[in-house]
């Protein structure tokens, strides 16, 4: 899919454009400031994530500890840099398998009566599910840590590309320039590639970009409430959950590794509004 | 008697482009005022303008004086009284003009709530009179807009738009919606109420037929100015202006006309089909026991009104759709036995043209890439060869090479159209379909795109399946006439024959119902009853 969306050429010009000012760029320098911070963490955080440090315990707040330090005497800045690691590499797996996934199924379900009852049947169930109960009776199974959070994601996000893909595929499909290049002989995969991909490649990344805000959102609340990974390796959700005991004495402890999820979460929506708002102007 | 509405250097400015410039028009008591020009020429501006309904970020100056009074730029509150009671507007669309989850009786109810008739036995009676009067029986009051045919829509729409009693009638397209057995109805009975409640019509529209049908004066717009304005019969027979002599010479004509007739009849048909019936499950049948054929370099004319089958019957011709029953050859074999690469094969020899430019070229694919597709698909030479052979069809629809880089927004409609037809050539088609490939252009850009098809037709000889609901475009080029009512041929034959002389009941109709482009003649094909007193 990267291929054609590269050869397309001319229609990244647009999104790029959308990018590059205003809402869309705002966005971008929030979640790559976020990104960022995750993979320089060796380098930004003073400590090691689990290094305990003596007689600092659930300090405040100081240009030692950015975040003060948590009950066990650990800098919480740098527990949430590493845990920002985890978090950001469960989404990075997680969206595209979703999103490839479900974009195949839609695909499939365009094809076949048969396929699309099928399909549609499924995505009903998955979504019919709340991702946190998912969650639950799929770490029953599996156990805690990070597959049942990227089971949880990929699964949320399957019914959505899967409706997505399927109805633009139909939209498409009806419209007088696909009728013409299939009578005069396009095969199908000859119309997909050049006719129905290139059309429908604005909406997915717009649902990228959404479902990447969510796959955050879901994956932080796993976390939180001890299904996903487990401490003491540390991750935005675990943090934020070992501080709700402390709220009275670090306040920071709470509001650090939730301003990074604020913050990811809202790049990712300002830089879907950027692009859905230039797709609007560019029809 | 003075103007009853007068328009006076009417100027509407939109955020980087004039609409509307220096606009002056008159309209008298008992008059029916048409408004012609091509799309862009800023008739629908004006209309808009007169009632006040443009958006916020039109910039409007000028004057518009109804009855002696200033309407432009009145507080919104005043311009809800003269909006219905004084000046009232019907556009094209009636389907989308009644709410659709509201009794009809209701709807026009409410328009005289609205101007302050209180009482509710009033409110029915008076609705059952303004059904009556435009011909729907009182008693529908209580159906649903979905209860009722296009052109019934119409008729309520005008009885919604009557309701306030207007001295003004502004009527936006009244009739391009509509097939044209409905379309002559419209205007007879926009005629009847013009004359029967001393109505003064701005009629707005682009079809030259219904001006000489309805108007006493006409105004010509190109561009946003009123570029001359004259009686109706003037302006038919010796226009003062360049301009609307080109768009008068422009209008398809259904007289006869010869044409060589390039029918071998001893050829194989392109295309053959034997009591062919097509049908959706739960309706009447789409195609009904057809029996029709095209010889190889012949042009078949199908027409006929919306839901007549004749698209259908355009799919079946080039193997898009299977009959249900009866039998088909196209290119003498059935496409329904061919297997994958055999399909591939015939559909090599087919061309198609849709009637909407606008969706007919993929809009992310520049014009080149849409005109080599079929070349590509079929992987005709090298790239070289298909681009050089995509110059060369350019060059024959009469477009530039470097429109090949353009996309297709960058375009205009008739460009589109062209690039469309180029298309459809790449692969030499022994067959092309073309599903109304004008209905969506204006006059003018008609009139070209005709003419190139015609050039096209006679330098390769296809064989062409061409729908059309408009029988003068059909006039102009088909060898042969079929004319479909319901699914059912109703005649076939030669295209002179079939349009200037018609056996069937249901041909003459549709004939006699084509409005003529000539006020004089117009009026006496009308006969005598429907005579407009002086």
């Amino acid at each position: 899919m990267t291929d054609i969306a590269l050869r397309a050429g001319r229609t990244p010009r647009v999104r790029r454009g959308a990018l590059t000012r205003g809402r869309g760029l705002a966005g971008l320098v929030l979640v790559g400031a976020v990104i960022a911070a995750g993979v320089l963490a060796p380098l930004l955080a003073p400590y090691a994530p689990q290094q305990q440090i003596p007689g600092a315990n659930l300090l405040g707040p100081s240009g030692r500890h950015l975040f003060g330090t948590d009950e066990v005497n650990r800098d919480v800045f740098s527990r949430v840099l590493y845990g920002l690691r985890i978090d950001l590499g469960i989404c990075l797996v997680a969206v595209p398998c979703g999103a490839l996934v479900g974009g195949l199924a839609g695909l499939l379900a365009s094809r076949t009566a048969v396929a699309d009852v099928v399909a549609q049947r499924v995505f009903d169930v998955l979504l019919a599910f709340p991702p946190i109960i998912l969650g639950i009776a799929i770490a029953a199974v599996t156990g805690v840590g990070a597959l049942p959070v990227i089971c949880v994601v990929v699964g949320a996000e399957v019914p959505l590309f899967g409706r997505l893909v399927r109805t633009s595929v139909l939209k498409v499909r009806e419209l007088p320039y696909v009728d013409a290049a299939e009578t005069m002989g396009a095969s199908w995969p000859w119309v997909l590639r050049k006719h129905v991909v290139p059309n429908i490649l604005d909406a997915l990344i717009v649902q990228l970009a959404i479902s990447a805000s969510g796959a955050v959102f879901i994956d932080s609340a796993m976390n939180f409430i001890g299904i996903g990974v487990r401490p003491p390796t540390p991750s935005l959700g675990g943090v934020l959950a070992a501080a709700m005991g402390q709220l009275g004495t670090n306040t920071l402890y709470a509001v650090g590794p939730l301003l990074f999820i604020v913050v990811l979460v809202l790049g990712f929506q300002l830089i879907a509004q950027a692009l859905l708002a230039s797709r609007r102007g560019d029809a | 008697m003075g103007a009853l509405l007068r328009i006076a250097n009417l100027n509407v400015r939109f955020p980087g482009a004039t609409a509307v410039e220096n606009v002056d028009l008159e309209l008298r008591r008992d008059e029916v005022l048409a408004v012609v020009g091509e799309s862009g020429s800023g008739k629908s501006v004006t209309a808009l303008a007169v009632m006040g309904l443009l958006p916020r970020s039109a910039a409007v100056s000028g004057s518009v004086v109804l009855d002696g009074r200033e309407i432009l730029g009145l507080p919104e509150d005043e311009l809800r009284r003269v909006r219905g009671a004084r000046i009232a507007l019907v556009f094209q669309e009636p389907s989308t003009a009644l709410n659709p989850v509201e009794r009809v009786g209701w709807q026009i109810g409410e328009v005289l709530r609205a101007h302050g008739v209180a009482s509710r036995r009033e409110r029915a009676a008076r609705t059952a009179g303004l059904l009556e009067q435009v011909g729907i029986p009182p008693e529908r009051a209580r159906d649903h807009p979905h209860r009722f045919s296009g052109g019934q829509k119409q008729r309520i729409v005008l009885a919604l738009a009557l309701a306030a009693d207007p001295d003004v009638l502004i009527a936006d397209e009244p009739t391009t919606a509509l097939d044209v057995t409905v379309q002559a109805e419209i205007l007879g009975l926009l005629r009847d109420l013009r004359r029967d409640r001393r109505l003064a019509v701005l009629l707005i529209t682009h079809n030259m037929g219904v001006v000489a049908d309805l108007a006493d004066r006409v105004a010509v717009m190109r561009d946003g100015r009123v570029l001359e304005t004259q009686d109706v019969e003037g302006l038919f027979s010796s226009p003062r202006t360049e301009y609307a002599e080109r768009l008068l010479a422009a209008v398809p004509r259904l007289e006869a006309h010869d044409r060589p007739t390039r029918l071998t009849k001893t050829d194989e048909p392109v295309f053959a089909a034997e009591n062919i019936v097509v049908d959706h499950p739960g309706r009447p049948a789409a195609l009904d026991r057809i029996t029709l054929s095209v010889a190889p370099g012949e042009v078949l004319g199908l027409v006929g009104e919306s839901g007549s089958g004749k698209t259908t019957l355009g799919r079946v011709a080039v193997g898009r759709l299977r009959a249900a029953s009866g039998t088909v050859r196209l290119f003498g074999r059935d496409p329904a036995g061919l297997g994958r690469a055999e399909l591939r094969a015939l559909r090599r020899r087919i061309g198609v043209v849709h009637q909407d430019p606008a969706a007919s070229l993929d809009p992310r694919r520049t014009v080149l890439d849409s005109v080599t597709e079929p070349l590509d698909v079929h992987g005709v030479g090298t790239r070289a060869e298909r681009v050089a052979r995509a110059h060369a069809l350019l060059d024959q629809v009469a477009l530039r090479p470097e429109h090949g880089d353009r996309l297709p927004r960058e375009l205009s409609g008739g460009q589109r159209q062209r690039v469309a037809l180029a298309r459809a050539l790449a692969l030499e088609p022994d067959l092309l379909l073309a599903d109304e490939p004008t209905s969506a252009l204006d006059v003018s850009v008609q009139a070209a795109v005709l003419d190139l098809f015609t050039e096209l037709q006679d330098r390769h000889g296809f064989a062409c399946v061409f729908i059309s609901h408009d029988l003068a475009v059909v006039n102009r080029v088909a060898d042969r006439v079929a004319v479909l009512r319901d699914g059912r041929l109703v005649e076939l034959g030669p295209a002179r024959d079939v349009l200037t002389r018609p056996s069937a009941l249901y041909t003459r109709t549709l004939v006699d119902s084509v409005p003529v482009p000539d006020p004089v003649a117009q009026r006496s094909r009308r006969g005598p009853d429907l005579e407009v007193p002086a």
